[in-house]
């Protein structure tokens, strides 16, 4: 999504949309004007627990401010001193590369002071307490905790013990939040017009594990997508009853196992990954099964629309559930997720930033 | 009006109450079958005078609840009976004593109270037995503690335990709870306690089904990340137990019977209610939080199930209504709470309003606790590492007075499930049915149900404090417990 | 739109006219020329003003001075003190300023602490060879040892009064005015 638009010379203010379009014939005096300004909200989340509760101004404000952030990303020093003596512990109980160094150099731009610790080698293994090792982690200066944790709900705990901010970097099968703003972005960034609404989006693959699908749905539905859910029936457990739930805004949410359907005219396709553990705990057939049904290939993907979005959260098992083909081809947006990742993640510490101790 | 004496305001807990004087309650006598002003006298821990005010609303309290506009002031009933409780003494002291749960059920208003089996040493033999219901006499307190003797030697499901030995030393009835009775050896269990005379009470669930599990596989389990609980591992395991019960009753024993406890899907309710009317000799009981609380609860949401199932804008496939808190402003508190998390676990709004019909129409025989307190280390931590259990039997009385109140069950009948319900599931083992009897010693509650108190940690006599009502404040402050004559508990503020 | 409390007109529209030809001219006077000059106006209110100020070099010299735009939200020192989030607008600096001589354009000059930020940001792009600052009102009450190079016009204040500078561009019309803080107004 593009902040910045070209403006004809002399037009009295007024406000300009977020990503809007070049106007014809529009004076070019040397540099591109004045950009886009938005209109000033009040920011409630002192914590980025779950997106469940973000209001669509919110996301607006997300969305904006990671353009900004990924404005900073194209500079020659990629570093603002924003959160400057600020002290970032990153603590992630469950193994991830990806989102924990995207943490860290998202802080490490706004020049925050960050602080891994790898669960598996603190004391945390030795059975100190989630709510112990959070307040050592107070104790030791800590002004924001970045956590990913295996159990659903584990950030609600922390941030019940924690004076300072939260963030989310995946707890369970619950939320993922920050992967489902950088989706949105990402969709916004490529879609023409810069919108999702009305667009169709499916979500394939192991919903019923991923809270990358259940932060996804919040921030889709909130956005007016037509949404679908595509896996095998075992994998979708309990969502049809989501879909039928009342949904705010003008989304639809369709789930079926039929991926003929479900990718039909899609103009965004999101493969989930899927583990091998699933077949071993009863839910799936052997995966190879599953690759022959369900996985993402040059051929069903030419069933969505020409232009559809390629995604994957990561890491991916290319053969598996998504083709090699199809995760490098040109219409895929994986690497820009990553690049988003960044933004995203320096907008979302910036917002927190601002929130005093709440309500 | 009412007024009440109390003479030698400075009584002390265990002594016998010499002089009680209360004019003008409102008594709840479910023995007797009628409710209504009266005047009542204790006399050296005797009821010696019961007076019913004529031209009173008195009536049975069967079928749907009327509100009752001409009940005034305190209210006067039986001591509760509670079928099942967990006092976790011995083994697990650090959560609760015998005598910090007999303190506790006093405060409830419960003059008697059924331990489950499930400690370490589990009841699994007489002499611990024994030595629990000697602590229970000994500790002053005057709660009428009985115990379930385990079915299963260790309440591990390979061999029966000492059942008879157990009856010997006093156990009402048998049960595994916390765990089901392993198919294989329920029907002998059933068998050999009909021929002790004795309940079989039985913990419902599938542990296979429920491999895993954190709470009820639903709408709010899917949006919350949880593993599901399918209703299926309580209601197959209900239907297989009467299954098996009907062939103990035509080959082994007559006298057989079967008791359900905690019962929390409406289907488990219906399958009792068809059980019974097939003349089954099958109970059950419910507790408070699955009557009144819901699995969106575990959302923040902090809406009583008629509440929830009135305003929940969803239905289901059958057209029964569903709780989504997220639409509309329903999300009250943050969520994951792992006080909320017990087994079996909080369900749905329809599950809620069933076991409510269920108490009405008298397929719910009792309403019992499951008294689960646990300790700060076990509960707070993440939802699906939490100990499973709510420590409830203080707020019980409340929970009941919000359902009255609402109208969604009588006071007369809520009583009789607390009263002379239980009694009548564990039969002549158990204890003689709780009344309002001129003559026997007293065994009775006082409180007043337009009187609150706040649900704190400090207002919590159990050492368990893993409520999801603190911060709430119930109707229904328990003024006066007395048990066998002797004061249990009185309220800090009565004169 | 106008604020119900009384406000005074510090500058109008012609003055404001003037005021800006008048900077134009300084600039250029004092860079002695136009080569390896640039403007950088700083969000919100900068940027129109720098755009105006380089339409008038242009109008004089013939020539077209660079204009660029710069947000310091990122770069503000008192963000744990504002309460709410600060809004975010746009950089854009399409010109390396390494080597050339940067104006920076803004509306108010006040305690000195934007400029200061304008700077730390102009100097994450590169190393300019000089920076000068350019304001339309200067209000006094530094609180860092900053000056300006060009003012439209000086007007002593007490902290209980606010200047609002309307431009065109942005709000319809041109003028400078005080007015009073209201009790519990932030200023």
């Amino acid at each position: 999504m593009k902040a910045q638009t070209e403006r004809v010379a002399g037009e009295p203010g007024a406000a300009v949309e977020p990503g809007g379009a070049v106007e014809p014939g529009a004076a070019v005096t040397g540099a591109v004007g004045p950009g886009a300004h938005h209109e000033h909200e009040v920011w409630r989340h002192r914590h980025i627990l779950d997106v469940d509760d973000f209001t669509i101004d919110e996301i607006e404000l997300v969305m904006a401010t990671a353009a900004e952030m990924k404005e900073i990303l194209s500079r020659p020093i990629k570093k603002v001193p924003t959160l400057r003596g600020t002290s970032v512990t990153i603590i992630f109980w469950e193994a991830s590369t990806r989102t924990r160094v995207s943490f860290e150099v998202a802080a490490k731009n706004l020049s925050a002071d960050v602080v891994n610790i790898a669960a598996q080698a603190s004391s945390v293994t030795k059975g100190e307490s989630l709510v112990d090792t959070i307040r050592t982690i107070e104790a030791l200066g800590a002004d924001m905790i970045v956590m990913r944790h295996g159990t659903s709900g584990a950030p609600y705990l922390a941030a019940e013990h924690f004076s300072g901010h939260v963030l989310n970097g995946g707890d369970g099968w619950h939320a993922h939040p920050t992967q489902a703003l950088l989706d949105l972005y990402t969709m916004r960034e490529h879609l023409p017009e810069g919108t999702v609404a009305g667009r169709k989006v499916v979500i394939l693959g192991d919903v019923l594990h991923s809270r990358v699908a259940r932060s996804n749905i919040w921030t889709l539905t909130k956005s007016g997508v037509d949404l679908w859910l595509c896996g095998p029936a075992t994998l979708l457990r309990g969502f049809e009853r989501w879909a039928g739930a009342t949904i705010p805004g003008s989304a639809t949410f369709t789930v079926t196992s039929d991926i003929e359907r479900a990718l039909e005219g899609a103009d965004v396709v999101m493969a989930l990954r899927i583990q091998k553990e699933r077949q071993e705990s009863g839910l799936l057939p052997p995966l190879r099964e599953y690759t022959a049904r369900f996985a993402l290939t040059r051929e069903r993907l030419a069933l969505a629309s020409p232009d559809a979005l390629v995604m994957h959260p990561g890491p991916m098992n290319e053969g598996l559930e998504i083709m090699p083909d199809v995760a490098t081809g040109t219409q895929s947006v994986i690497t820009d997720q990553v690049t988003n990742g960044v933004a995203v993640r320096m907008a979302l510490l910036f917002l927190v930033s601002g929130v005093r101790d709440v309500e | 009006m009412s007024s009440r004496a109390l003479a030698g305001a400075d009584l002390a807990i265990g002594a016998p109450v010499a002089h009680l004087e209360l004019d003008g309650v409102w008594a709840v006598d479910p023995a007797a079958g009628r409710e209504g002003p009266a005047d009542l006298v204790v006399e050296e821990g005797v009821l010696a005078d019961l007076e019913w005010h004529e031209s009173s609303g008195a009536r049975r309290g069967r079928g749907r609840a009327t509100s009752d506009g001409q009940r005034h002031g305190l209210v006067v009933a039986p001591g509760f009976v509670d079928l099942h409780a967990h006092f976790r003494e011995p083994g697990f002291e650090d959560a609760e004593t015998i005598v910090t749960g007999q303190a506790a059920a006093a405060h409830g208003g419960f003059t008697t109270v059924c331990l489950m089996p499930n400690t370490e040493p589990p009841i699994d033999e007489a002499p611990t037995l024994r030595t629990v219901l000697a602590r229970a006499a000994e500790s002053g307190i005057p709660v009428r503690v009985l115990a379930w003797g385990a079915a299963t030697r260790r309440r591990e499901g390979k061999g029966m335990a000492e059942l008879g030995d157990l009856a010997e030393a006093g156990a009402i009835g048998y049960s595994d709870d916390g765990a089901p009775i392993p198919v294989g050896l329920l029907r002998n269990v059933l068998a050999y306690a009909g021929m002790l005379g004795r309940v079989v009470a039985d913990h419902a669930e599938d542990r296979e089904l429920t491999s895993g599990a954190e709470a009820n596989e639903g709408l709010i389990g899917t949006i919350l990340g949880l593993k599901g609980w399918p209703r299926s591992a309580e209601e197959s395991v209900i239907a297989r137990d009467i299954a098996i019960l009907v062939d103990v009753l035509g080959s082994d024993s007559s006298a057989a019977r079967l008791h359900l406890t905690h019962v929390s899907t409406a289907g488990g309710i219906d399958l009792v209610r068809r059980a019974k009317a097939a003349g089954l000799p099958v109970t059950c009981d419910v507790t408070p939080h699955h009557l009144a609380l819901t699995d969106e609860w575990l959302a923040g949401a902090r809406r009583w199930s008629w509440q929830a199932w009135q305003d929940g804008p969803d239905r289901d496939g059958s057209g029964a209504p569903t709780a989504n808190p997220w639409a509309g402003d329903a999300l009250a508190g943050p969520p994951y709470d792992p006080a909320l998390k017990v087994n079996p676990p909080l369900r749905t709004p329809s599950d809620a309003i069933a076991l409510l019909a269920g108490l009405r129409d008298g397929t719910v025989d009792a309403i019992a606790t499951d008294h689960a307190p646990h300790t700060l280390v076990d509960k707070e931590v993440e939802f699906g590492l939490a100990a499973n259990g709510i420590s409830g039997i203080e707020t019980a009385l409340g929970i009941v007075l919000v359902a009255v109140e609402a109208g969604k069950v009588s006071l007369l009948r809520a009583v009789e499930a607390l009263t002379v319900g239980p009694a009548r599931v564990l039969g002549p083992a158990g204890v003689p049915a709780p009344a309002l009897e001129v003559g026997r010693l007293a065994d009775l509650v006082l409180f007043d149900p337009a009187d609150g108190w706040l649900v704190s940690e400090s207002a919590l006599s159990s050492r368990g404090k893993n409520s999801p009502l603190l911060g709430r404040s119930l109707p229904g402050r328990v003024l006066l417990t007395v048990g066998a004559g002797r004061l249990a508990y009185r309220d800090p503020d009565l004169a | 739109m106008p604020s119900p409390v009384a406000e005074r007109e510090i500058l109008s529209a012609d003055e404001i006219r003037r005021a800006l030809v008048r900077i134009a001219h300084e600039i250029v006077e004092k860079h002695g020329g136009t080569d390896d000059l640039a403007l950088v106006g700083v969000q919100r209110r900068g940027v129109p003003l720098a755009y105006r100020i380089s339409a008038s070099i242009a109008d004089h010299e013939r020539v077209t001075v660079p204009v660029g735009a710069i947000d310091i939200t990122f770069y503000r020192d008192d963000l744990s003190m504002v309460a709410h989030q600060p809004v975010v607008k746009a950089t854009d600096l399409p010109f390396d300023p390494s080597g050339l001589t940067i104006v920076l354009v803004d509306d108010v000059l006040y305690t000195g602490r934007t400029a200061r930020a304008a700077m730390d940001a102009l100097m994450d792009f590169g190393r300019p060879r000089a920076i000068r600052l350019a304001v339309l009102v200067d209000r006094g009450h530094r609180e860092l040892p900053i000056r300006a190079d060009h003012v439209g016009k000086n007007v002593p204040t007490s902290r209980e009064e606010v200047i609002k500078v309307r431009l065109r561009e942005l709000d319809g019309m041109d003028e400078v005015v005080l007015h009073r803080l209201a009790e519990g107004d932030r200023p």
